[in-house]
């Protein structure tokens, strides 16, 4: 596809994806490895994409798991700028990373943007439930917010994504060593965010020594995550069962 | 005619479900800071309340009921509709449910089930299931995309549809039992195990960090730090670090994200520089 039909969907990718429809739908289609997925399939480079999107994902893994929905940085609009932009120019999953960083911080401002036009809507449905008006009442709820979302969020998306390959190109060729072992070091560290938002999230102290096990499982034993996952489970019922014995004593 | 109406009103499953999958497909599309899901949840209603009340006076009284401040976690937040619409079906049937009850019921649940749901489904189910296919998506394979996106929407919707059902049939006495019965806790007690050990298992693959530093004797012998000391103690030790400092910050000093992302951004750059990295 041309950089004009990536900007297209990747503005429409965008606004759908952050429209929320389908609450966990919606919230998978939001994470950088599925966007990859769309990327990889309009550009051609599956490959890169995904492992562009894979990087991403490790930053705001633990992002998407805050409490309340208040999201303190925005994967969508990170993925939907340094995927397609990553992969037109080329860049490792680190360099992409560090250019998607600033980007997930602008996606808090404008999801606190459309968070405030909702209001209206909720307003208007109060018109309409004092006239018992329920077809009103739905229109309130999901067309409204779509073509509102629509004219907040295409546009960001669309320009950065048309205007902005050239730039990406010409960032790599003069990236400087220096910079680009930094974003490399970044890469490493970024993650580390990510994992710690989770394990405050999951919040148990005294859980920690399983997130110890984990880690040293790969480590020490070079255990895939498939074998950790099926190891976890069996812990996770084994110890259930202790406690219940327990409590029946 | 009116609410003391005695024709029987009867909704059907087809009713329920169709209540489930608007409140699933809009729970954060209408989201505002005003009422949060206020809206939605009352858009859910109306295929119930349609059925159960004929005149517009008392749908209209019905629907402003459901459009005060409501707020949960989506997929959890079934079972509270489950339970409200049973409620209402009483009430449109003549039996002595007051405002305040379905008012109560809702503001009451919104709160313990969001906790519940925010540990089962986003903190456990979610990184779970996208960690098991993260590694795929790192060797450039789009399954590490495409099956979360299947398989996470699809387990909570089962998760959804069962609650919603459950809550109806239970009514109010299922939410009750089930928060103070010992199953839930098992339930978040299990999904946080397997949550952690996931988050573990993929730190030590996916964070990385090393130093090239090495420490030069007078007598002219140097000794890697990386290679000779830390991996000799126990591999990954400087990625554990880094977690471990991040988390003790986050627990101090409470969510401020953009603030650690900023100076993950400034150590990275000037550790490299320096050389330190």
């Amino acid at each position: 596809m041309s950089v004009l039909g990536i900007a297209i969907f990747m503005g429409f990718y965008y606004w759908f994806c952050r429209l929320r429809f389908g609450y966990t739908f919606s919230s998978a289609l939001l994470q950088p490895v599925t966007i990859a997925v769309f990327v990889g399939l309009i550009t051609g480079e599956m490959a890169t994409s995904m492992k562009i999107g894979a990087g991403l994902q490790l930053v705001y893994m633990g992002v998407t798991s805050t409490p309340g929905g208040n999201v303190p940085s925005d994967p969508a609009l990170a993925g939907c700028i340094a995927i397609p932009l990553g992969v037109a120019a080329g860049m490792n999953a680190e360099t992409a990373i560090a250019l998607a960083v600033p980007f997930g911080v602008l996606g808090v401002f404008v999801d606190q943007l459309r968070r405030s036009t909702n209001a209206i809507w909720v307003h208007m449905a109060d018109r309409c439930a004092e006239k018992a008006d329920t077809n009103g009442i739905l229109r309130a709820a999901f067309l409204y917010p779509a073509i509102a979302g629509f004219i907040i969020r295409f546009p960001i998306v669309f320009i950065i994504d048309y205007f902005g390959v050239n730039a990406a190109q010409k960032l790599i060729e003069i990236l400087p060593e220096w910079l680009s072992h930094s974003f490399e070091v970044m890469g490493g560290i970024l993650p580390a965010l990510g994992f710690a938002i989770t394990l405050t999230v999951i919040g148990k102290k005294s859980l920690i020594p399983f997130f110890i096990i984990g880690f040293f499982a790969v480590l020490y034993l070079n255990l895939g995550t498939m074998a950790v996952a099926i190891f976890a489970v069996c812990f996770a019922l084994l110890l259930n069962l202790f406690k219940l014995k327990e409590e029946e004593a | 005619m009116g609410e003391t109406n005695n024709t029987n009103k009867k909704l059907t499953k087809k009713d329920i479900t169709k209540s489930m999958w608007i409140y699933y497909a809009g729970a954060e599309l209408s989201n505002s800071y005003e009422r949060l899901q206020s809206l939605v949840f009352c858009a859910s209603m109306t295929p119930i309340l349609k059925k159960l009340y004929s005149t517009d006076e008392d749908l209209s009284k019905a629907l402003k009921r459901h459009l005060v401040f409501f707020n949960t976690e989506g997929i959890l937040g079934a079972i509270i509709q489950g339970i409200v619409i049973s409620m209402e079906e009483q009430k449109a049937n003549g039996e002595d449910v007051t405002d305040d009850a379905i008012t109560g019921i809702k503001t009451g649940l919104m709160g313990p089930v969001a906790g519940m749901g925010d540990a089962i489904i986003w903190a456990a189910v979610m990184p779970i299931i996208f960690s098991i296919f993260l590694p795929f998506a790192s060797d450039g394979m789009a399954i590490g995309g495409i099956a979360p996106l299947i398989l996470y929407p699809l387990s909570t919707i089962i998760i959804s549809y069962y609650l919603i059902h459950n809550g109806y049939k239970l009514g109010k006495k299922s939410i009750i039992s089930l928060l103070n019965g010992g199953r839930m806790k098992s339930i978040i007690f299990t999904a946080n195990i397997i949550g952690l050990t996931m988050m573990g298992a993929l730190s030590a693959s996916y964070v990385t960090l090393t130093t090239p530093l090495a420490l030069t004797f007078s007598g002219g012998s140097t000794i890697a730090l990386q290679e000779e000391v830390l991996d000799v103690i126990a591999p990954g030790l400087l990625p554990l670090a880094a977690i471990f400092i991040i988390y003790a910050y986050l627990r101090k000093k409470g969510p401020r994200y953009t603030r650690i992302l900023l100076t993950i951004v400034a150590v990275s750059v000037i550790t490299a520089v320096l050389g330190i990295f």
